[in-house]
């Protein structure tokens, strides 16, 4: 059952033009949650009586929530006022104890917070199991599949584009994809205010992507572009796939395509690869609202036809921006001479 | 094992009393392979297995002149495998009290990773039952063999199979035959022979694992689109994967040379010492790409090539 359970969450891989195609997960986070807890149990690392924790704002705290359901494991999280009502709902719903920070510190923000109360109930309960989706190599290393039913229906992969928040993804993905196809580009898309590719940390408006800390699971030598879009382009793009081609997509969907048409027109002999990595039911108030997004100053007339070039992480703010990190460590690349100070 | 190749056959024929006649076979052999590992199935066990780069340059032949004896003898008498295949055979078709000579002629090299034995084992086993007045089918065949190797090679089926060598199950049967490709085959090292019982599994992280569901979702790929490309990129990640576990002297070296030359990739044995250079057999420049090949090997010492197309 559980294998079937699962298979209604593989990706469906739709060309969107002739050299792009969107693998578009319904819900991409169920794969890592399973491999993760898949692999605690062969090694004997969780009992059926441990607690299995974990921090995350959304998709993965509902891939845990569904897993540790399927598998018999209870589980604790804890999130923050990115996990709306929906997806709380789904998560007790499943069985699960969701714990809700309220404010995010001045230092480390709302990602800071949550670890401070992940800390706490790892205190209090000794027979728990830390999930640790940034750190554990189970997290990209769960997109073998992926990877594998990429190559059957497509061959030849040139270019790899998707959002990066834990690196699972992304990495995990490219990895493997690597293994046949060494010369493969990488395009990693981050948002502004996100630690993940040397910007300052910042409070996000877009959530899904980027980070406030650095995950051990992100690779940087695996990125040869990197790209920063903004919460309101991002929106503008998800709702631009929505009219142009029905796809309900959520907005790291939105920002993975509005990158890889970027990459894709610009190398149209070559064959790119977005990720997509929810549906968008979550946004339907948010992202897919007017209102909503008129209200919180998100409203974008056009999406800009081009990224700003940038030379230096720092450089980039308040527009799309694109940087050619050339699997360049994270040192060198924050490292090197900036135009800006 | 037994009991499982007796669940092969329902309409197993009775041989109580048939006529006995001298029975012939014959087999190809390999040289390495163009996959080795391991997959999941669908209750998460893992299930080694291998695809075979079938060799037609090499080939083993025998003879078996059956008699009522009931006791078995084999030419050349050390080839224990081929007289267990027979037995194994035998007893599956029901042909009791039956021995006889079994001769064998062989081609193959032994243990370089050319399939030697299962060469022997095939050739054997389609012997004695055609000494019964019986054909083996290819599944049948291949639960033999591994009951009388415990482990073999996937040459003896037609269409490309990913193969549970251990367990003489076929995992996938990709229902065509391998791309064509041009090879070119050579010993990295004459003194150092592999037995392949002697030779423990390879113990496969969950990381080498997860990589393996990739490599087969390409196999996939190459043989349904013909795609040797991708077939040859399928060889050498499996064989870099397996480096870890078997070594293959001067690999690093070769795999500069593969490069340059512009080959496809190349097919390690797993259980052996033999390696494949893959060429497109189709690609006009193949000729000038095997000769800059021979010079480049030559200078690591390797001149004794063997070229053949799959």
């Amino acid at each position: 059952m559980h294998k079937s359970i699962l298979d209604i969450y593989r990706p469906k891989l739709v060309p969107l033009e002739d050299n792009l195609t969107a693998a578009i997960f319904p819900f991409m986070k169920i794969f890592p949650a399973e491999f993760c807890l898949r692999r605690a149990r062969e090694e004997g690392w969780i009992s059926s009586q441990s607690l299995v924790v974990e921090t995350s704002s959304g998709n993965m705290a509902l891939g845990l929530a569904i897993v540790c359901n399927l598998y018999g494991y209870k589980l604790s999280l804890v999130s923050d006022y990115a996990c709306d009502g929906l997806l709380r709902r789904r998560i007790e719903d499943l069985g699960s104890r969701l714990d809700i920070v309220s404010a995010p510190l001045a230092e480390g923000g709302y990602q800071k917070a949550r670890l401070d109360r992940l800390a706490e109930i790892r205190e209090q309960v000794p027979d728990h199991w830390w999930v640790s989706q940034y750190d554990n190599p189970c997290n990209p290393g769960a997109y073998a599949f992926f990877a594998a039913q990429l190559i059957e229906a497509l061959g030849r992969i040139d270019c790899l584009v998707g959002t990066v928040g834990s690196g699972g993804s992304v990495c995990g993905t490219s990895v493997f994809l690597r293994e046949l196809f060494p010369e493969m580009k990488v395009v990693g898309v981050d948002t502004f205010g996100s630690v993940l590719f040397g910007q300052r940390d910042q409070l996000r408006q877009l959530r899904g992507l980027g980070n406030s800390i650095l995950p051990k699971n992100l690779d940087h030598t695996l990125f040869d572009e990197i790209h920063w879009v903004t919460a309101a382009e991002a929106y503008k793009a998800t709702r631009l796939l929505h009219r142009g081609t029905s796809l309900f997509c959520g907005g790291t969907s939105g920002a993975a395509w509005m990158v890889a048409r970027n990459w894709a027109s610009r190398h149209p002999r070559q064959r790119v690869v977005a990720i997509f990595p929810d549906d968008g039911y979550r946004y339907a108030d948010t992202i897919y609202n007017d209102d909503y997004l008129l209200k919180e100053n998100l409203y974008l007339s056009e999406l800009p036809q081009h990224p700003r070039e940038v030379n230096h992480p720092l450089e980039a703010h308040s527009l799309w921006s694109r940087m050619q990190w050339e699997q360049r460590h994270y040192s060198d690349v924050v490292n090197a001479r900036s135009t800006v100070v | 094992m037994a009991a499982q190749i007796k669940n092969l056959s329902s309409s197993k024929p009775r041989q109580n009393g048939t006529c006995l006649r001298v029975g012939m076979g014959a087999s190809i052999a390999q040289y390495g392979e163009l996959f080795q590992g391991q997959v999941e199935d669908d209750n998460n066990r893992a299930r080694r297995c291998l695809i075979s780069l079938p060799c037609t340059a090499m080939f083993s032949r025998v003879v078996f002149d059956p008699d009522r004896s009931g006791y078995l003898r084999v030419s050349p008498g050390y080839k224990e495998k081929a007289r267990k295949a027979v037995e194994v055979t035998l007893a599956y078709l029901n042909a009791e009290g039956i021995g006889g000579l079994i001769t064998i002629e062989s081609t193959v090299p032994e243990a370089k990773g050319c399939g030697s034995s299962t060469a022997d084992c095939v050739a054997a086993a389609i012997a004695s039952a055609d000494a019964v007045g019986h054909r083996l089918r290819e599944e049948e065949l291949g639960k033999l063999v591994v009951a009388a190797e415990v482990a073999s090679d996937n040459f003896m089926f037609h269409n490309a199979v990913l193969f549970a060598h251990r367990e003489g199950v076929v995992l996938e049967d990709y229902a065509r035959r391998l791309p064509k490709v041009q090879v070119l085959g050579f010993d990295t090292a004459i003194d150092n022979h592999v037995n392949t019982l002697e030779h423990p599994p390879a113990e496969y992280s969950w990381r080498q694992g997860q990589s393996f569901q990739t490599l087969i979702g390409a196999v996939r790929r190459a043989i349904r689109t013909n795609d040797i490309e991708l077939l040859g990129r399928v060889a050498t990640a499996s064989a870099c994967i397996n480096q870890e576990f078997l070594p293959k002297p001067m690999f690093h070296d070769i795999q500069q040379i593969v490069r340059h030359a512009g080959a496809l990739g190349m097919a390690v044995a797993h259980s052996g010492t033999v390696l494949s250079i893959l060429l497109d057999p189709d690609d006009p420049l193949v000729d000038v790409r095997v000769e800059q090949l021979r010079e480049n090997l030559e200078t690591l010492g390797i001149s004794a090539v063997l070229l053949f197309h799959t």
